[in-house]
């Protein structure tokens, strides 16, 4: 085929070698883990490049049928009423005859070894690894996306491996990493591929998270919230305004993913990208940490982060680390007890300071943690209990 | 409310037609602007029975549903009908003489096409063989641009995936053959560019190969743009057609066709209207098709949809349906398209030619 160019991004692929995934391809260990129907000759083995036009498709398991065919997806707030033939807005879940099919369960075009500081995570197991991975898709089109070349595409537009969840939880423990995260793109799209991985992920010990967009309907979020260790959510803006014209999305949702995730056993953090001009203003910095402290409570974490011009948004520059630091201080000043500055190496406020006695407990370069002085989840100085997910300390 | 064409009209659409057209320039451009709002439409001529009129043939045609049945029309019939729709379309059955003279069995193609240009004609293959363009129809469309001199390694016939045309009866071919035939098998832009409320990557076909192109549709109801012939087969050369459904495919299908990557080429559109869908679109609907043995073409690619609004809406009505406006699902769109300049979308102002 002349010309034909698949997305694969190499920055999220760089950790996690061909090589590795090939490994389940070629036999090993993890075929002793696939279902026997994944052994067969006609299907797929973990570690099998995908052919575009063969995606395998399995029914989704939110959404409810309507007449002449059509199906109404009730996964996200976008709420898609989908004709036979067609797709909902994430172009992950099509309708195959009055029957709704999510394209990318057990499909990574995307699988990497990270730090979780690069989630971020910071309160979450510092220093560990989280085997990441993502599927093509995404529910909402942000105008900043840094991952667009995989979030923007539809699933065979981009290079994939079959991956089901029993690989994912082999590669993690292959590669040392203890935590599993759906990352890079949106993982609501491939909410039962999430599902499901969670729940191989805690069968074996591992610590499963979730770095989403937060825009989900409550039912479905509701039924994976008990198997994730971590949810860091990105709040982009807390402007309605934004969310529509920059986003394609809405505010008010995502504020109740939140609450939602908040009111649960799993760890929330929150990030937020300050785009200059845009969702930058003192006024709505304040607005938003003012609510994070009245709703979710002064223990949630809050990243302030830095804007690179990328994807339809390259006319504005990055964002001004004074910007991010005005951030930081209003947060604290509003009485946020975890505010973080990220995208800028080497920031002190990438580092976690205790609240009570201000001893630095974990200092960060980067995604590198440099040291780390948690105690049994406290602070060595004054005893302070510091909220988190710290694991086996 | 009907009122003709206003020199407002006008100017709008020669503005965007400005840019338009061939490498030789003015010609495909005057033809363009003098041709606005104009469809032309030819019934087929069956064999014994008298060229009657739309609303004969369709009340004829009201026991049968599908292309399945005796009497599907043949290669001569739909070639015949294709022809007097081009020629009528292109002003060349109205006196006007063909430019590329004889060969063009009086189509007027010539009038929009020369050797000098490589012509890619979008077909609309998402409901699979039963209700997209005839192979056959899009071969006679080949023949006329073949006898204009496009020569046939020049003329593309492409879809979104080459698995779509497959399912929709072409052969797929890369090379050789008397015409190419492939899909755009996610081969795009790297960078997406905007277009009004659109970002996405076009086709590389469409902006480093085709120096103009054709769409070649259907005349079928959908589910949320309320019609899907003409325009919204261009959702087909964008990486991202999925993000564009909401708010019933306005402003979005305008905006993917304004596009100067489109705009700047498009110069004929075609619809296969042998067998329409009133209902269920846009996947194919056994229930729902009707007859309406008709081939339709226009040098205004919003005239050709605004056409099809009409049709759809008259055999909605047929049924005791509600109107596409009724099933809050009109296609606004049209509107839209016509606003940037890119025809007349007001179904009331466009001049249906039979040909």
């Amino acid at each position: 085929m002349s010309g034909s160019r698949s997305r694969e991004p190499g920055r999220a692929d760089g950790g996690m070698s061909r090589r590795q995934l090939a490994a389940l391809a070629a036999g090993g260990a993890v075929c002793a883990l696939a279902p026997a129907w994944a052994r067969a000759a006609d299907r797929p083995r973990p570690g099998d490049l995908i052919d575009s036009a063969e995606l395998p498709a399995r029914e989704a398991s939110w959404y409810a049928k309507l007449d002449e065919r059509r199906v109404e997806c009730q996964l996200c707030p976008q709420g898609c009423t989908v004709a036979d033939a067609e797709r909902g807005t994430c172009g992950a879940r099509e309708n195959r005859k009055g029957t709704y099919y999510t394209l990318v369960h057990s499909l990574a075009c995307s699988v990497n070894v990270d730090p979780v500081e690069k989630k971020p995570f910071f309160h979450v197991m510092p220093g560990r690894l989280a085997l990441s991975y993502a599927t093509a898709g995404c529910n909402v089109e942000c105008k900043f996306c840094q991952n667009w070349e995989i979030s923007q595409f539809r699933p065979e537009q981009v290079t994939a491996r079959y991956l089901p969840p029993e690989a994912v939880v082999q590669l993690a423990r292959q590669s040392g990493a203890p935590l599993t995260a759906a990352t890079y793109s949106e993982p609501v799209i491939s909410w039962e591929y999430v599902r499901d991985v969670a729940s191989a992920a805690r069968s074996a010990g591992l610590h499963p998270t979730v770095v989403s967009n937060g825009y989900i309907k409550p039912e479905p979020l509701r039924e994976v919230l008990p198997s994730l260790a971590a949810v860091k959510v990105d709040l982009k803006s807390f402007r309605d305004e934004f969310y529509r014209t920059q986003v394609r999305g809405a505010l008010k949702p995502v504020l109740e993913t939140l609450e939602l995730i908040r009111s649960s056993a799993a760890w929330l953090e929150i990030v937020v990208l300050l785009i200059p001009t845009l969702n930058d203003s003192e006024a709505e910095v304040r607005d938003l940490c003012t609510w994070v402290k009245a709703n979710l409570g002064r223990q949630v974490p809050v990243h302030f982060t830095r804007f690179h011009p990328t994807y339809r948004l390259t006319n504005l520059p990055p964002t001004p680390v004074a910007t991010l630091e005005r951030a930081w201080k209003i947060g604290k000043a509003e009485g946020l007890e975890f505010v973080y500055v990220g995208n800028v190496p080497g920031h002190p406020g990438e580092s976690t300071t205790c609240p009570a006695c201000g001893a630095v407990l974990i200092r960060r370069l980067g995604f590198r943690v440099l040291a780390n002085r948690l105690a049994k989840g406290a602070c060595p100085d004054c005893g302070r209990k510091i909220p988190g997910y710290w694991g086996e300390q | 409310m009907s009122r003709g064409i206003s020199r407002r009209d006008l100017a709008a659409v020669l503005g965007a037609a400005v840019a338009a057209g061939r490498a030789d320039g003015s010609a495909a451009r005057a033809e363009v602007s003098r041709r606005l709002g104009v469809v032309a439409t030819a019934r087929l001529r069956h064999p014994g029975r008298p060229d009657d009129d739309h609303a004969a043939a369709a009340a004829a045609a009201a026991a049968t549903t599908t292309t399945t049945q005796p009497g599907e029309p043949d290669r001569a019939t739909l070639a015949d009908a294709l022809r007097r729709a081009l020629a009528s379309a292109t002003g060349a059955s109205s006196g006007g003489a063909s430019s590329a003279g004889a060969s063009t069995v009086g189509s007027g193609l010539g009038r929009l096409f020369g050797p000098g240009d490589v012509v890619g004609i979008k077909v609309s293959c998402l409901a699979g063989r039963r209700l997209s363009p005839r192979v056959e129809l899009v071969e006679a469309l080949i023949e006329q641009l073949v006898a204009c001199g496009v020569r046939g390694e020049r003329i593309i016939v492409f879809e979104r995936t080459s698995r779509e045309l497959e399912s929709a009866g072409y052969t797929v071919r890369r090379s050789g053959g008397p015409y190419l035939c492939y899909g755009i098998d996610n081969d795009f832009e790297r960078q997406p560019t905007t277009s009004g409320e659109i970002g996405s990557c076009y086709a590389r076909l469409i902006g480093e190969t085709c120096t103009a192109l054709i769409s070649f549709g259907v005349v079928k109801d959908h589910d949320l743009a309320g019609v899907s012939a003409g325009l919204k087969n261009w959702y087909g050369v964008i990486h991202n057609p999925n993000k564009y459904h909401d708010n019933g495919c306005d402003p979005y299908v305008a905006d993917v066709v304004r596009h100067p990557l489109i705009s700047s080429r498009l110069r004929l559109t075609v619809l296969d209207g042998i067998l329409a869908q009133y209902h269920g679109g846009p996947a194919f609907r056994a229930d729902a098709g009707f007859r309406l043995d008709t081939v339709a073409a226009s040098l205004d690619p919003v005239a050709a949809d605004a056409w099809a609004w009409k049709v759809l809406d008259a055999e909605r009505a047929r049924y005791g349906l509600p109107s596409l406006e009724q099933a809050g699902r009109p296609p606004r769109f049209l509107a839209t398209a016509e606003r940037y300049g890119l025809g007349i979308g007001d179904p009331a102002r466009i001049q249906e030619v039979r040909a």
